[in-house]
């Protein structure tokens, strides 16, 4: 891609962008898959099977990528409402970038720890 | 309409230098996305801590469901984030839609499948919610 082909032209608001977009259209995805899982709860032991199959370890590693983009998608669209609604902040956009994908990686790791718990505790393979 | 001219559509004079106060449609989206997101930002967040942090995923069980949505403001919050999040997802997609969809007739037809389908998944969504009767005897 060429820095003059795009609109941000290559910078961190071009990654910004691309995996904000990445990450709203996996939530929309997973959100569409929920409301039919969610709409099992009139037939409990259908739901409580999901629901079991979900602590299962690769649906847990999901859970752990869906909170990676429901942070990043959550902190970076803070970010484009502060550029957005208060204009003489934008000087400081890249630094607000990094401090906010910091905050993702950290809060995804804390969090990624809880939800993984009862696999490294051996509880369930 | 491509990213390039819909951030000058969208400009609508709320803070863009030089963006003219013209409110049409895309006007409105713009403001909508960011208002829906900053209640996005607390309704996600929280229900994905309540289901995945606070308890683990498989201690979601129907009895879990039937305990918080004993409480009526559950139903709202979660009716909430429901719409919501469809409506801000699916505006957030007729952008990308916009964007890599060049043949008119495709991207029309995307669209109708889109929204229908997320219309219908809306409905589901509402009637689970609100006709939900508990835990039944045995």
């Amino acid at each position: 891609m060429s820095p003059n082909s795009t609109l941000y032209k290559g910078k961190t608001g071009q990654w910004a962008f691309v995996l904000h977009r990445i990450s709203g259209f996996l939530i929309l995805m997973f959100i569409l898959l929920h409301v039919v899982d969610i709409a099992t709860v009139n037939f409990p032991s259908v739901y409580d099977a999901i629901h079991r199959l979900y602590g299962n370890v690769v649906l847990r590693l999901f859970e752990v990528g869906l909170l990676f983009g429901l942070l990043y998608h959550s902190l970076n669209g803070l970010r484009v409402v502060m550029i957005d609604f208060f204009p003489g902040s934008i000087k400081n956009e890249k630094p607000v970038f990094y401090a906010i994908f910091s905050l993702t990686l950290l809060l995804t790791v804390v969090g990624g720890v809880i939800i993984l718990r009862p696999f490294f505790t051996g509880s369930i393979h | 309409m491509s990213l390039r001219e819909r951030s000058f559509a969208s400009g609508g004079g709320f803070g863009v230098p030089g963006g003219r106060s013209k409110q049409n449609f895309e006007t409105w989206s713009w403001f909508f996305m960011r208002i829906s997101g900053l209640v996005l930002f607390f309704l996600a967040l929280i229900h994905f801590s309540i289901t995945h942090i606070f308890n683990d995923v498989t201690t979601t069980t129907v009895s879990f469901v039937a305990k918080r949505w004993a409480n009526p403001l559950w139903r709202v919050f979660d009716w909430l984030l429901l719409a919501l999040g469809l409506l801000h997802g699916n505006n957030g997609l007729r952008f990308i839609m916009d964007d890599y969809i060049r043949s008119p007739r495709r991207r029309a037809f995307t669209k109708a499948f889109v929204y229908s389908l997320s219309l219908a998944l809306f409905v589901v969504g509402t009637v689970t919610i609100v006709t939900f009767k508990g835990l039944v005897a045995g």
